[in-house]
């Protein structure tokens, strides 16, 4: 795998700064780094110079480089407890004071692990008709993917393994169909799902969302990107709505650390805190 | 020299080990301890509360960006990789798998590597895969210093011996003198 220095991460950031008018220079360094080796291994790119030259030369690289940077979930189902939570409580008492329909985002899919495992417990629940489900990509080549439903055979075993744990009585099988290399998942769960393309800084974020979905994304930004997408975060939530981060993901900046209030500090839920 | 902090890899056999090193450390211990261990995806809880029970410094499962401060030791959480970020904070990561391992021992040790350079020590024990051996490399080749656990010392030895295979180490040695090594360190 190549190995790229300080100085050569600066000349990627401040490229693709100029060519593409994308600031990656608000990502963390060290794991902007990994995907950046990790992506030149993918190409057989040696160095910087080489992946700049790619992305000047192929402008439609572009769209699939923004999917490739963004790291997809690791499996449906990460942290059972978290969709137990979810389907036990969370939507429990959510089903019984509906009135219209509620929102949800989740702001950075990659591969959809997130939407379809949301999407499914609330299709078990029988809800899925009573919510407006806003699912954010960088790239289209990532709303092409979720779309088509694809899946990595490679996830599938500790995807049942974690579904397993929500005690639904169901298999997750019903909701993917394996293949000879890789597996599809059911697409009538995200017919009604609304699509869109959200640039780095998120701007033109929905509003009057009720519940945001938008765990280990935030472990790929610094300090000051965080603290201005959480401000989004802030924003696009209804008052009261509620956050899930990562469970290793902490809320604290100087300006957001006191906009958001714990719900349950296990699974890092938060809710918005309503300023008076 | 003076170094800054202690990095250690471990798979299947490397609990005991790793307890008793924690048991020897001073609370006075003037480095920063990073433990990457392979360890069960949906088991959150239990493993940091069980190396903590008997070690001589605090021990605890890192937040992302948590600050690194010495004399406190940092175990890679489940299902996330453990990196070092440039300014002495951790990073966490869920990139995929490397060596079929989240967190894997080769990308925490080459992050420790490029963050601490000379001042590391990367120290691997016993375990059934190849892991960390890539990561050794990288702390030798940033002139840190390099620890192998015997393999005779070992509960099971692929771990070290692909170690041992990719990079000529500074030590290889027991469990006890590991723990000699690094309660003399100032």
């Amino acid at each position: 795998m190549p190995d790229i220095g300080i100085i050569e991460m600066r000349e990627i950031i401040a490229a693709i700064r100029s060519g593409f008018n994308y600031d990656f220079g608000n990502y963390a360094l060290t794991s902007l780094k990994q995907r950046l080796e990790w992506i030149m291994g993918l190409y057989n790119i040696d160095d910087a110079p080489g992946l700049i030259a790619k992305l000047h030369n192929d402008r439609n690289y572009f769209d699939v480089f923004l999917h490739e940077l963004n790291v997809p979930s690791t499996e449906m189902f990460r942290d059972p407890p978290v969709w137990r939570w979810l389907k036990d409580e969370y939507f429990r008492i959510m089903a019984s004071r509906i009135t219209e329909k509620i929102r949800i985002w989740l702001p950075a899919c990659v591969s959809g692990g997130e939407l379809f495992s949301l999407a499914i417990l609330l299709s078990e629940a029988g809800m899925l008709d009573k919510v407006q489900i806003i699912a954010s990509c960088q790239s289209n080549k990532s709303i092409e993917l979720i779309r088509s439903g694809f899946y990595n055979l490679k996830k599938m075993e500790v995807s049942e393994e974690n579904y397993k744990c929500l005690n639904t009585n169901t298999q997750l099988s019903k909701y993917i169909r394996p293949g000879l290399n890789w597996a599809f998942r059911d697409t009538r769960l995200i017919q009604h799902v609304e699509f869109n393309i959200l640039n780095i800084n998120f701007d033109n974020a929905p509003k009057n969302i009720r519940l945001i979905l938008f765990r280990n994304s935030m472990i790929y930004y610094n300090f000051s990107h965080q603290d201005r997408i959480l401000h989004v975060m802030f924003n696009a939530l209804s008052p009261s709505g509620n956050i899930l981060i990562g469970i290793r993901e902490k809320i604290s900046g100087i300006n957001t650390g006191r906009d958001f209030e714990f719900v349950n500090e296990t699974e890092s839920v938060y809710r918005k805190r309503n300023l008076s | 020299m003076s170094y800054k902090a202690v990095i250690i890899g471990g798979s299947a056999g490397s609990f005991q080990v790793v307890t008793r090193i924690l048991n020897a450390l001073p609370v006075t211990f003037p480095m920063t301890v990073l433990l990457c261990l392979h360890r069960l995806k949906h088991v959150r809880s239990g493993f940091v509360e069980a190396l903590s029970m008997k070690s001589g410094i605090p021990v605890e499962e890192p937040f992302d960006k948590d600050i690194l401060r010495p004399g406190r030791a940092y175990l890679a959480p489940a299902n996330y990789h453990m990196y070092v970020e440039l300014a002495n904070r951790i990073a966490l990561s869920t990139e995929d798998t490397v060596n079929h391992s989240r967190p894997s021992i080769d990308l925490s040790f080459i992050t420790a590597a490029n963050a601490y350079r000379e001042k590391l020590i990367g120290i691997i024990l016993s375990g059934a895969n190849r892991d960390g051996a890539m990561g050794l490399k990288k702390v030798h080749d940033s002139r840190g210093i390099t620890i192998v656990q015997d393999p005779a010392d070992c509960e099971v030895k692929t771990m070290t011996q692909a170690a041992l295979q990719l990079t000529n180490v500074d030590f290889v040695y027991t469990t006890d003198q590991i723990i000699n090594f690094l309660v003399k360190l100032r």
